[in-house]
């Protein structure tokens, strides 16, 4: 399968090329009150909001440091929309059958954590909201 | 009510109806025995009909009476239709648009001429038809003006997806020093970008749907459905003119659908009970849109038997427990509101007793998701009424935009009764302002307050109410009073339950709209 690749909270982490929806850059992210720390705020791109979510910070690594306008993984499925920012995007490989495996490995000898944004979305959601 | 607005959405409807009432005919025409047709052809005339009546128009509902009789006969397979049937049901239509564009008035003595041909031979079996025809003279109808189009949602949101994107060229537009850039250049890329905004506003509207378009799609449903439960339904339709977003709508659909079933089902009595009731034959299903404030509320009614409470007060009684003392306590909202429960709804046969089919607590979490709240209301053999409250989402709303912290946040302007320079608020002082910063926790030291809004009404926060002081709070900074497009709340940011939506700018910049009834 083919898997966009990108590192946040010192890992590399893959999710499958289906759930890309763009890759948006120069958007300004607006943050929101009353929402846990990973949760840099919502953008508005191409008619729909995004929610933004700083993966590092919800993986319990570091919150990542937003010189400028970072890029942003714009995630679609079903009827959700999410916003990733990673500390650094690596690119599109290609992972032989992974045999549902969670690690797998690319050619250049990366080792990747595969994700699903429905499972970013489940952490997501067990965080407190509101005051 | 304004009888002429609905006047002019009904002549706009029902000749959407009546074009493509005769494509359908001419499909017809070409294959007379298919049952399916004949439904469609059916269905499009009892849509006028419908509405015909609601507004008193007793021509062109007594022949789309006339005409559903035969095409009745026809869908039913009970007769076969023969090509002079479908030529008097296309001389019927064409009829149709003569008197629906004078808003029932013939208008000339040639077409009362053939509205007493046409009538008088739909009067007859269509058996009957064929011993009167004779040859006939027509004229030959040219296609009516083209005044709309329709157009795929996706395509609207692809060119309001398009426009974004230009605007968005601008923050990447290079830093040109004076030498590199004329006066009369840059004045040109302002009102460039000043036209470009305002058509992605414009195009933004174009997502806006009124409610009316929204209900006749349940024309046909709720025909159906009375149909089914032997019942004669009628449904009116107040303040359908509101624009609401279509993806609001939508989503509304399944809940309107439980509704409707439900009133039809459950609420509303079979015709001979009506009348034995005092009632009219007919029963009737109210929809009711209106805007207030920053909310959304549709009320959808009935004239019907109304909620049995001895089935709610069994459950709460038997399910909670309550004693017959707190039940007699209970609000009646609160009271009614134990439908809406899962465990309620699951009891079919309780649920059955109480007037309501199953499915209330599947609205209730639809209505919910969209961060909105129901009400009901319901009196023996009166009707049930069922207040459905929603953030006014993708509407445009004018609001107060300003800065608090890092926040940029908006109310609605309608909220706010003025905005006042403040240099400081002292300790002494600060007792008087609502904390909006701290309720909204927002680190203190991040907020440099310059000006004080104080709120029109004060609606709920620190229990004020109106009558008492007017609430005030600082803001740091005023962006300014615009026009927002409000989008609706995420299901993570719903759960702050502080917010109402998020409203875009025409720039494309982003705000937090503050939901004032709930801080």
């Amino acid at each position: 399968m083919e898997c966009f690749i990108f590192e946040a909270a010192e890992k590399c982490l893959g999710i499958e090329i289906e759930y890309i929806y763009r890759i948006a850059d120069d958007i300004q992210v607006t943050p929101v009150p009353l929402a846990p720390p990973c949760y840099r705020g919502v953008i508005y791109f191409r008619g729909d909001l995004f929610d933004v979510v700083d993966v590092g910070s919800l993986m319990g690594g570091e919150r990542s440091l937003l010189n400028g306008n970072p890029y942003i993984i714009l995630l679609k499925w079903g009827q959700r929309k999410l916003g990733l920012i990673s500390d650094k995007i690596i690119g599109i490989t290609w992972i032989e059958n992974n045999n549902g495996s969670r690690t797998v490995f690319t050619k250049e000898g990366r080792t990747v954590e595969l994700i699903t944004p429905e499972e970013i979305y489940k952490i997501l959601s067990k965080l407190a909201y509101g005051p | 009510m304004d009888l002429e607005k609905y006047k002019k959405i009904f002549v706009q409807e029902s000749s959407k109806y009546l074009d493509e009432l005769d494509i359908i005919l001419i499909k017809a025409e070409n294959d007379l025995p298919n049952q399916q047709l004949w439904g469609e052809i059916h269905g499009k005339i009892h849509s006028i009909k419908g509405m015909a009546k609601a507004l008193n128009m007793e021509k062109i509902a007594g022949l789309c009476h006339s005409m559903e009789d035969w095409c009745k006969q026809f869908q039913g397979g009970d007769i076969k239709p023969s090509g002079d049937a479908v030529q008097l049901l296309i001389d019927g239509a064409d009829l149709l648009k003569v008197l629906v564009a004078g808003k029932d008035d013939v208008r000339s003595p040639q077409n009362l001429k053939e509205w007493d041909r046409i009538t008088a031979r739909l009067a007859n079996s269509p058996d009957e038809l064929v011993k009167h025809v004779t040859p006939e003279v027509r004229l030959v109808s040219s296609p009516s003006k083209i005044d709309r189009i329709r157009v795929d949602y996706s395509l609207i949101e692809e060119l309001l997806a398009r426009s974004q994107e230009i605007m968005l060229l601008e923050k990447r537009l290079p830093p040109l020093s004076q030498d590199q850039i004329s006066t009369g250049l840059r004045i040109w890329i302002d009102n460039y970008m000043s036209m470009l905004k305002g058509l992605h506003f414009q195009l933004a509207r174009l997502r806006l749907m009124p409610v009316n378009d929204f209900v006749y799609l349940f024309e046909k449903t709720i025909r159906d459905l009375a149909k089914k439960y032997n019942r004669d339904v009628g449904l009116e339709v107040v303040g359908g003119e509101l624009e609401v977003d279509i993806g609001l709508l939508d989503r509304l659909r399944e809940p309107f659908m439980h509704l409707l079933r439900n009133s039809i089902a459950h609420g509303i009595e079979p015709p001979d009970e009506r009348v034995k009731g005092g009632k009219n034959q007919e029963g009737k299903i109210v929809l009711e849109a209106d805007k207030r404030g920053d909310s959304l509320i549709l009320k959808v009614s009935d004239d019907g038997r109304g909620i049995d409470r001895t089935a709610i007060t069994k459950y709460l009684k038997n399910k909670i427990p309550m004693s017959d003392e707190e039940i007699s306590r209970m609000p009646d909202d609160e009271f009614f509101n134990a439908i809406l429960s899962v465990d309620f709804s699951s009891t079919h046969g309780t649920t059955q007793l109480a007037g309501r089919g199953i499915g209330m607590d599947v609205i209730a979490r639809a209505i919910g998701y969209l961060n909105g709240s129901m009400t009901i209301h319901s009196e023996p053999s009166k009707g049930t009424q069922f207040t459905i409250r929603l953030p006014l989402s993708l509407s445009i709303i004018y609001a107060i935009v300003f800065k608090l912290g890092e926040y940029t946040l908006s109310i609605p302007t309608s909220n706010v009764a003025s905005i006042e320079r403040t240099e400081a608020i002292s300790s002494e002082q600060s007792g008087a302002f609502y904390d909006l910063g701290d309720r909204l926790g927002i680190d203190a030291q991040t907020r440099k307050p310059t000006r004080i809004l104080k709120l029109r009404q004060p609606p709920g926060i620190n229990g004020a109410t109106a009558g008492e002081t007017p609430v005030r709070f600082a803001v740091d900074a005023i962006i300014g009073n615009m026009p927002l497009m409000v989008m609706p709340l995420g299901e993570l940011l719903a759960r702050a339950g502080s917010f109402a939506g998020v409203g875009i700018m025409e720039n494309g910049d982003i705000s937090i709209l503050l939901d004032m009834d709930k801080l």
